[in-house]
């Protein structure tokens, strides 16, 4: 029964034929050298592709031919190999030793973990598999490698997050985000969700100038290296499978809003305070027991539940990986959709395939090809800060309205083509029916392709060409529908409906020359590599925007009455590189490396397009010096590192030049500037200062690594404001420095590592120390845009919020206070000077200055319990959606938290909000308080997983070779003060664009919330 | 592959050469006849829109909340009452609240000096032009420029009547070059408008006598020119460049269609606004809505004002209208902007110069020179034009205070009235009456300002200060 159980499953997906070999059967333990059994060790028949692993016990079978040699190999120890002679048993006993076996990316190369010089984190595939399955390659990054810092940018599905490594390196939108390169070929940070996370097999952050310095004028914010899989040479076909499937629901929060008996009795609480605007409210205008009442009661909705939806989570995968002698592939296929938690609309859906292959053409030549495509799908739901954003809607619409307009017997009333007739609510927009009239949706098309070629020389020389492409073409369609809610509202009442079609065609190429130089005697291993490189960058937009469409059915503008406007636009940006990077060790022992780069940006000015980059480094390996007799430790490695790191986003393409608009005024053109020219405009700079500790103890059984960095970011790129009377506001430079320094700690330990049991815990924090402004342009502070309350000034953290201090409550009227300038506290119309200059630093940042996550993995015989953390600490956010459900009766037509009708009522009474009849003080400060900006601490159990992997020997009689399901809880625990949910990235997706966002995290503003999902999974290999 | 890796180098090399493709460069900008045409387009367009960093301000003659060339000569005024239900835009400047870290005419300030860059780039590129257009492209930027420097000083420096102190005060940075990175200091009032005349003196001799619709010619710049003299105190001047100006004053007739654009007499300069071409909403700095039952007031005129227009005045019903708001109440709304022909949109033309100005900018330069009676029938030439039964024959004392009313009457609405009370050292005096039609409702909160007060000097921003150190704080902020 259970055998055909498993063949079903296989069948289900694939109809194989499987070929058993005729020769004889070998069995086998493999064990360590303290006897112990090496679980999964491979065992593989040379020149063939037959091979297998072994179980939980170190036992394996195969079958071989006598005179075959087969070859046992587990990474930490060294290859053993035996040929089958007579007997049936084979045994061995591998020898560690190999613990080099680790390999880190580290730029444009490889290099033994033991003898790299640099601070870099690796995430490998099994780590990527046991995380949560986020959608998104930025999200899993949080809480994974210290010192790097994510902040999601809402819940959307599919949606991305703010990554910045070692603090905010740069002022300018878009400019802290580190490069990330797939396969060679960079990607933009929005574009990370096209990635499928079951490709990936290793994810490295290099942090420090030592590697990162080699990526030159991109590095300065850290370098994000993913690597695709590739299959395994001489290894018959694995073809794994993977399913997950789940509901997702927003994230519980810590605060209700009223239902409609709470908030019927508000309105009258209210209005008894002299709150006029609830005068024409229900709560005041119907008596309770009243038949009006009860009908308003009667007919009450939670408009939360109304508006969202339990969503579904499915993902499956299919990848086939393998290798002959000379070659070796990884195929896969996969499809992941997330309905995302709006009902009516259907979230995130995205198709993704992948296949790397490399070959060895001849002795001297090898050449390898990886390609992947992805198409996604997403809905895209209005993220403004009004009703329109059916996440502010649910939170504003009373529970007593109704979604649609009732006749007296409380039956739905409908138009004259039979639709129900939608109730516009006091918010003025149905937005449950707009989510069928206006659909917005984006579909993007992205291809990354990597073709590479090998020449080797001999046996120290070799030649590589690598050509990477990443072309993303997205499609953007807004329809406000004929007769809908927009189109009621503002549409042309000839030419009904609107339609917009944008188009995005986003094409990075990049060609690579190296050429490798490498020395291996008894003691010295030195590496040369000597790079040319080439980057180009096309951007093609189109857009157009129709009118006039006869039917809801019509899509396309092919039938529009007329077009209202179109327009295209076209960019480039190119990059020349050359670069000499050189590895050294010493019997690894000594170690140092150092790189020089020199980069031409076409984006600066034409005399200054070329900047240089170098870092150096040394390391020394304590643990291999022959007087160093502590048995316990394998690895005690001290390493510095210095640099100087580049950066060129940030800014426009052309800023160093000038070039000038045109548009109409009578007559005919009129010649407008665009851009007033800086041919001076350069790199952004950034020297980095690196002094790191790594340990590992008891056979790596603990790990330590510990990182003290200082990052000096000088030449900043900066829209430096002119003279007013030059009549320019501001032009593209150089100005500015910033700071970031802090010290980074990351341990894990195997605390239990026996054949039964393991138990792994591990962590890491960064603590940013310095987050620092050092200098300014003219040394004037700086409102930056895109922001709300942030101010720039000399001497402040980065992203600080600049506002007026509440002063809490006068208890004896229960008016709010407010401190002046002066220090003194003053009711909000007593105010010393205007209210602009009222407001202060408080060394209150968005940047959170310790962030980190920690994790307890425990495995008993193939069961598997895994939980991941993430928290942040020490950032400040300011909580607008909190102002506006616990409004002081300001906004009493909306509906508001239960919290609200904690208010001041008689003197003496504490923590409680200001009284309502003072509604009006806040808002009569021109300039925005303190009173609701909140600590944005929390902890979050971002991932729980209960696995159990079916023991080798109960797969033995099935074709399987792994079988594992799981069951899986993400967001389900969060441990916070702040509230509602902390995890603020975009405030308003439309007010502030993620590409635009100076200070993600600065306030909430009604973005898409954050989802918890629960779900079960299955990963079977054969 | 050396050989190969070199060419590629060498290519690539060029590669870093891009040039925009959403943009031309600026050099290729300016080439050509049209170019300079162009070019020229594109100073006057900054009068009512200037792109800055991704946002579009509406430039010193649009409608800004905070208050513009278009409405805050009138706002700071008693010309106007604040409508209390209105969105209280530009309350700030109508009751004398500014101070350094208010934005208030900071952004009138900005604009200008926009405008003022894109004249002396047209003006540096016409250096090497030798086009058959140039004389005439010379003078408007040099008009422009002189126009916008005018434009600045009388609200952020004194006017020279003002006061005998005035013309060795602070006054603004005459900027006369194209470049980012000039931190100018503020030249002395008395300084800067010999530099207006310098450029408007220039402009005359090169403009021509006609230019197409919105834009400046030989009557214009004549008018300026006499306004500035009559700033200037120097009336023989004033008189000399107002006897230039060979446009006559509308007749009573078409006074009211001047105002919803179906009639052209009288105009000078005026800026065509059509909704397919600049399509600027400029009446919003008084009114949105259509005037029975939604109107949203901003500004009504005030009751002392309305009572002040006699009945046989053709501008009482070319510059008031009625407007009832969603309350039922009902408002003397100010019709100068309201929209075209049965439109209360507020896309209409914008109106700077009109031929009646240089009959008062005589009269009043005239009276001064003691020529009572030349002055009297320059006087008599705009009022036999707007009355049936037109007042005459004032003399001394008299004859001033009719030149002085008839100045307010014409030009009420349209940017005069503040810098008129200021250089005649005048203080500001609103009476007591409300916002509404009948004078009841809300009135105005602050009611005089005194003269001589420092605050008919507007203070400079401080965002202003914080970008050019060398930009001196006005007294009294």
């Amino acid at each position: 029964m259970k055998k055909s159980y498993y063949l079903w499953l296989v069948l289900i997906f694939f109809n194989m034929t499987m070929v058993l070999a005729q020769e004889k059967t070998v069995t086998g333990t493999v064990t360590d050298d303290a006897g112990l059994p090496l679980p999964g060790a491979n065992v593989i028949i040379k020149q063939t592709n037959t091979g297998t692993q072994s179980d939980f016990d170190g036992n394996y079978t195969i079958s071989a031919a006598v005179g075959q040699t087969l070859s046992f190999s587990y990474v930490g120890f060294e290859t053993q190999e035996l040929k089958v002679g007579a007997s049936n048993t084979m045994s061995v006993s591998l020898r560690p030793g190999a613990l080099l076996e680790e390999v880190v990316v580290t730029g444009y190369s490889t290099r033994n973990k033991t003898v790299q010089t640099s601070a870099v984190v690796s995430i490998s595939a099994s780590e990527i598999s046991q995380l949560a399955p986020t959608t998104s390659v930025d999200n899993l990054l949080q809480g994974k490698a210290a010192g790097v810092q994510v902040t999601a940018a809402n819940g959307k599905p599919g949606q991305g997050a703010f990554v910045r490594i070692r603090g905010t390196g740069s002022l300018s939108a878009g400019g802290s985000s580190p490069l990330y390169l797939v396969d060679g070929a960079p990607i933009r940070e929005e574009e990370l969700g096209n990635i499928a996370t079951s490709d990936i097999e290793n994810i490295t952050i290099l942090k420090d100038a030592a590697t990162t310095a080699r990526y030159g004028s991109r590095g300065s914010n850290g370098v994000v290296v993913i690597t695709t899989k590739t299959g395994n040479r001489n290894k018959d076909a694995t073809v794994r499978y993977s399913s997950r499937f789940g509901t997702t629901t927003r994230v519980d929060l810590n605060y209700t809003m009223m239902d409609a008996t709470q908030k019927l009795q508000y309105e009258r609480d209210m209005y008894a305070l002299g709150v006029a605007g609830a005068a024409a409210l229900p709560g005041v205008t119907t008596q309770p027991g009243s038949p009006e009442r009860d009908r308003l009661t009667r007919n009450a909705l939670d408009w939360e539940e109304l508006v969202l939806k339990d969503g579904y989570v499915q993902n499956n995968n299919i990848s086939i990986d393998g290798g002959a002698e000379k070659m070796d592939y990884f195929f896969s296929v996969g499809h992941d959709k997330n309905t995302g938690i709006i009902d009516k609309i259907s979230g995130f859906e995205r198709l993704n395939s992948r296949l790397n292959v490399n070959f060895d053409a001849k002795e001297w030549l090898s050449v390898g090809v990886n390609v992947g495509y992805a198409r996604s799908l997403s809905d895209e739901p209005r993220d403004r800060n009004n009703s329109q954003n059916p996440f502010r809607h649910m939170l504003d619409v009373n529970p007593y309205e109704t979604e649609f307009v009732l006749d007296e017997f409380d039956q739905i009333t409908y138009n004259e083509n039979g639709e129900p007739i939608y109730n516009t609510t006091t918010t003025g927009y149905p937005v449950r029916r707009a989510l069928e009239t206006e659909p917005a949706f984006e579909v993007e098309n992205i291809t990354l392709a990597n073709v590479d070629a090998l020449v080797k020389f001999s046996k120290s020389l070799s030649y590589g060409f690598s050509f990477a492409v990443n072309h993303l073409n997205r499609r953007r369609e807004t329809y406000s529908k004929p007769g809908g809610v927009l189109d009621d509202l503002i549409g042309n009442a000839d030419f009904p409906g609107r339609k917009t079609d944008a188009n995005t065609q986003r094409l990075d190429m990049t060609a690579s020359n190296r050429l490798n130089y490498t020395l291996i005697t008894e003691n010295h291993n030195l590496n040369i590599l000597g790079l040319f490189e080439y980057n180009f960058n096309e951007v093609n937009t189109l857009s157009a925007i129709s009118r006039g469409f006869s039917s809801p059915l019509l899509t396309t503008q092919s039938n529009a009455g007329f077009t209202d406007s179109a327009s295209t636009t076209r960019n480039r940006l190119t990059l020349v590189s050359y670069g000499a990077f050189a590895d050294y060790d010493f019997n690894q022992r000594y170690l140092a490396s150092a790189s020089i780069r020199r980069d031409g940006s076409s984006n600066f000015g034409s005399d200054v397009q070329y900047g240089t980059f170098y870092s150096g480094s040394i390391g020394w390996n304590v643990a291999k010096e022959n007087f160093f007799k502590v048995d316990a430790i394998d690895d005690l490695k001290i390493r510095a590192a210095i640099g100087t790191v580049g950066n060129r986003s940030g800014i426009d393409r052309y800023e160093a030049q000038g070039f000038v608009g045109f548009a109409q005024y009578p007559g005919g053109l009129a010649t407008e500037p665009s851009n007033f020219p800086n041919p001076e405009l350069q790199w952004e700079t950034t020297q980095t200062t690196n002094v790191g500790i790594e340990l590992n103890m008891f056979n790596r059984r603990i790990s330590f690594v510990g990182d003290y960095f200082v990052r000096n970011t000088t030449e900043l790129l900066f829209d430096i404001p002119r003279s007013d009377e030059s009549g320019v506001d501001t032009v593209a430079g150089n100005a500015a420095e910033i700071e970031n320094g802090g010290i980074e700690l990351s341990l894990q330990a195997d605390i239990v590592r026996s054949p039964d049991v393991t138990w792994t815990i591990g962590g890491n924090i960064l603590l940013l120390t310095k987050s620092e402004i050092v200098s300014l342009p003219n040394g004037a502070p700086i409102d930056p845009p895109n922001t709300f309350n942030i101010r720039w000034d000399e001497g402040t953290k980065i992203n600080e919020h600049f506002l007026i201090r509440y002063a809490g409550l006068d208890s004896n009227t229960g008016r709010p206070m407010y401190y002046g300038a002066d220090g003194n506290t003053y009711f909000a119309d007593e105010m010393p000077e205007d209210d602009n200059q009222n407001r202060v630093f408080q060394g209150k940042s968005t940047i959170a200055d310790k962030e980190g996550g920690f994790f307890n993995n425990i495995v008993y015989k193939g069961f598997g319990l895994r939980t991941d953390f993430v928290f942040k600490y020490g950032n400040w956010i300011n909580n607008f959606v909190k102002s506006n459900v616990v409004s002081d009766g300001l906004a009493v037509d909306a509906n508001q938290a239960t919290e609200a009708f904690n208010y001041w009522q008689q003197p003496g009474d504490t923590d409680v909000s200001m009284s309502p009849i003072y509604r009006n003080d806040e808002g009569s400060l021109a300039a925005n308080t303190d009173r609701f900006l909140e600590r944005g601490d929390y902890i979050r159990m971002r991932n729980v997983t209960l696995s159990y992997s079916f023991p080798k020997k109960t797969l033995e009689k099935s074709p399987l070779s792994n079988l594992r399901v799981y069951v899986q809880g993400q967001n389900l625990l969060t441990f916070t003060k702040f509230f509602g949910d902390p995890e603020v990235g975009l405030s308003s997706g439309e007010t502030i664009s993620f590409a635009d966002s100076v200070a993600p995290g600065e306030a909430t503003l009604y973005s898409y919330p954050n989802t918890k999902s629960i779900q079960v999974g299955l990963d079977v290999s054969f | 592959m050396l050989v190969v890796l070199a060419g590629t180098i060498v290519s690539c090399d060029k590669q870093l050469d891009q040039l925009p493709f959403d943009g031309l460069a600026t050099d290729n900008a300016f080439v050509s006849v049209d170019d300079f045409e162009n070019g020229i387009r594109g100073v006057y367009i900054a009068l009512v829109r200037v792109g800055r960093d991704g946002s579009t301000s509406t430039g010193y003659y649009g409608a800004s909340d905070a208050g513009a060339l278009l409405s805050a000569p009138d706002v700071m005024s008693d010309n106007v009452t604040m409508a209390i239900s209105g969105r209280t835009s530009k309350s700030t400047i109508h009751n004398f609240r500014y101070s350094p870290s208010q934005s208030n005419l900071g952004n009138l300030y900005r604009d200008a000096y926009s405008l003022i860059y894109r004249a002396n780039q047209v003006l540096f590129f016409a250096e090497t032009f030798e086009g058959e257009n140039k004389t005439n492209i010379v003078a408007e930027a040099k008009a422009l420029r002189a126009m916008a420097h005018f434009d600045l000083v009388k609200n952020f420096g004194k006017i020279p009547t003002q006061s005998g102190d005035a013309n060795g005060s602070l006054g603004v940075a005459y900027v006369t070059e194209a470049d980012p990175n000039i931190t100018p200091e503020r030249e002395t009032v008395g300084a800067v408008y010999g530099k207006i005349v310098t450029d408007l003196t220039d402009a005359v001799a090169g403009i021509n006598v006609t230019n197409d619709p919105g834009r400046l010619n030989r009557n214009a710049v004549n008018l300026l020119l006499s306004r500035v003299y009559l700033y200037m105190g120097q009336w023989q001047n004033s008189i000399d460049a107002a006897n230039a100006v060979t446009t006559s004053v509308a007749a009573r007739a078409n006074v009211v269609n001047v105002w919803d654009d179906s009639s052209q007499d009288g105009l000078i300069f005026s800026i065509p606004n059509e909704a397919s071409v600049l399509n600027a909403g400029v009446g919003v700095t008084w009114s949105q809505g259509p005037l029975s039952g939604t109107f949203l007031p901003e500004y009504a005129v005030s009751f002392e004002l309305f009572n002040t227009y006699s009945a046989d005045d053709i501008r009482k019903a070319a510059y008031i209208t009625f407007g009832t708001d969603s309350n039922g109440k009902d408002y003397n709304a100010i019709r100068k902007l309201l929209g075209k022909t049965g439109q209360t949109n507020g896309v209409v033309d914008i109106k700077i110069f009109r031929a009646a100005e240089a009959k008062l900018n005589k009269a009043e330069a005239l009276f001064n020179l003691g020529s009572e009676v030349p002055a009297r029938n320059a006087l008599d030439e705009v009022r036999s034009r707007r009355y049936t039964a037109p007042p005459s024959g004032e003399t001394g004392t008299a004859l001033r205070d009719a030149i002085r009313l008839e100045r307010r009457l014409e030009f009420a609405f349209e940017y005069q009235r503040f810098y008129d009370l200021k250089r005649w050292g005048l203080p500001i005096e609103r009476t007591n009456a409300g916002d509404e039609a009948d004078g009841t409702g809300v009135p105005s909160e602050i009611l005089t300002l005194s003269a001589g007060s420092t605050k008919f000097q507007l203070p400079i921003d401080q965002g202003i200060i914080d970008s050019n150190n060398n930009i001196v704080q006005n007294p009294g902020y």
